[in-house]
């Protein structure tokens, strides 16, 4: 009986304790952790960032990927702050959510530009092939319009009669 | 008309054809300035999102609230990075002819991608937590933003002329540089003066 409780006792003691154990080598492990996921999301930001200008350069309202954006740089305080305060769990959480909604805005992004864009291209294509095949149309036209124009006017000169001037003295 | 001149008509004649078929793909290339000045603001406002009711005679432990706002005028989107700092008279404000932000360290920062003709704005919560004053001297410890506490310390000597201790709360506005992919000193940057009392 007294083995029992002994050993009823050392559970439960060991219980307790394991959780100090456990929650001691999560805060060692989560700093570096932390760390290497704050800078993951700031960089995830940026990235993401620079594929919505891209987008938006290409004429592309972007609007809606600009709050989603704020969405995540809101998470990315949050995760600095918890960083501040060495809650370390919470701050691979929270940047974790920042790098998530960022990696789903660049996606975003990306199709985006490519509707947006790619119809433009197509378009500029359009215009510089239809450019160009008017050039040439017009130069080949102006020259076979000055060939025509100039075998009638030698046509006319040949027609003329020399007309014979009297001078009369 | 001889032949010559009739040869001169036609070649201007088709230069004008043609330039008017280049002329889609030439506005391609060509592009011409839009005319706006491209430009961001930065405003901070009092508790009632006017000017006029700053917080200036600050007591110790006491929470005041500002709005610290950006305006983008820049053609584009932008990310913006707002640092608050905080100074005594002697230490170094932003330089404006130079562009050089202040070399204090920043305390807070707050970041945020404004749309085109968009504005963004949020609240700012301060207080004073530590403060001690000695003669001519006012020290001040610990200071929270958002209810985060920084170290400050920070003194000021007595300003006999102007009857306080005088402290500045100022936001430097920064702006992402996509070629540089760094934020740089947008050489924007709102203050307001604060009179701290132990």
């Amino acid at each position: 009986m007294s083995i029992l409780k002994f050993s009823s006792v050392l559970v439960i003691l060991l219980v307790f304790a394991s959780q100090f154990f456990v929650s001691a080598t999560r805060a060692t492990v989560s700093e570096s952790e932390a760390a290497l996921a704050l800078t993951n999301a700031e960089k995830s930001v940026v990235s993401a960032f620079q594929v919505v200008s891209e987008a938006e350069q290409g004429g592309a309202n972007v609007s809606g990927l600009l709050a989603q954006l704020n969405g995540a740089e809101g998470f990315f305080a949050e995760a600095q702050m918890a960083f501040r305060l060495e809650n370390f769990a919470k701050a691979v959480h929270s940047a974790n959510l920042c790098y998530d909604i960022s990696e789903s805005v660049k996606n975003q992004a990306d199709e985006l530009w490519l509707k947006t864009v790619g119809p433009r291209i197509m378009g500029i294509d359009f215009t510089v092939y239809g450019s160009l095949i008017g050039m040439v149309a017009v130069g080949l036209g102006s020259f076979w319009c000055w060939h025509f124009f100039k075998r009638r006017y030698y046509q006319k000169v040949l027609r003329m009669k020399p007309e014979v001037g009297s001078s009369e003295s | 008309m001889n032949l010559d001149e009739y040869r001169t008509v036609f070649a201007a004649g088709s230069l004008v054809l043609i330039l008017i078929a280049a002329a889609p793909t030439l506005s391609l290339l060509v592009s011409f300035p839009s005319g706006s000045e491209r430009f961001s603001e930065l405003w901070v406002l009092g508790s009632n999102h006017v000017t006029d009711d700053y917080p200036f005679d600050i007591v110790v432990n006491t929470t005041y609230r500002v709005f610290v706002g950006v305006g983008n005028h820049m053609g584009s989107s932008s990310y913006y990075l707002v640092y608050v700092k905080f100074r005594n008279q002697t230490q170094s404000p932003p330089n404006a002819t130079t562009s050089e932000p202040s070399p204090l360290p920043p305390l807070y920062e707050f970041r945020t991608f404004v749309a085109d003709n968009g504005t963004w704005e949020v609240p700012l919560t301060f207080r004073v937590l530590e403060a001690s004053r000695t003669d001519n001297f006012m020290f001040v410890g610990r200071l929270s933003i958002n209810d985060v506490v920084f170290s400050v310390n920070s003194s000021a000597r007595w300003d006999s002329k102007h009857n306080g201790f005088y402290y500045q709360l100022f936001f430097e506005l920064w702006l992402y540089n996509t070629a540089s992919q760094s934020f740089q000193f947008h050489n924007r940057f709102v203050g307001i003066w604060l009179n701290i009392t132990a």
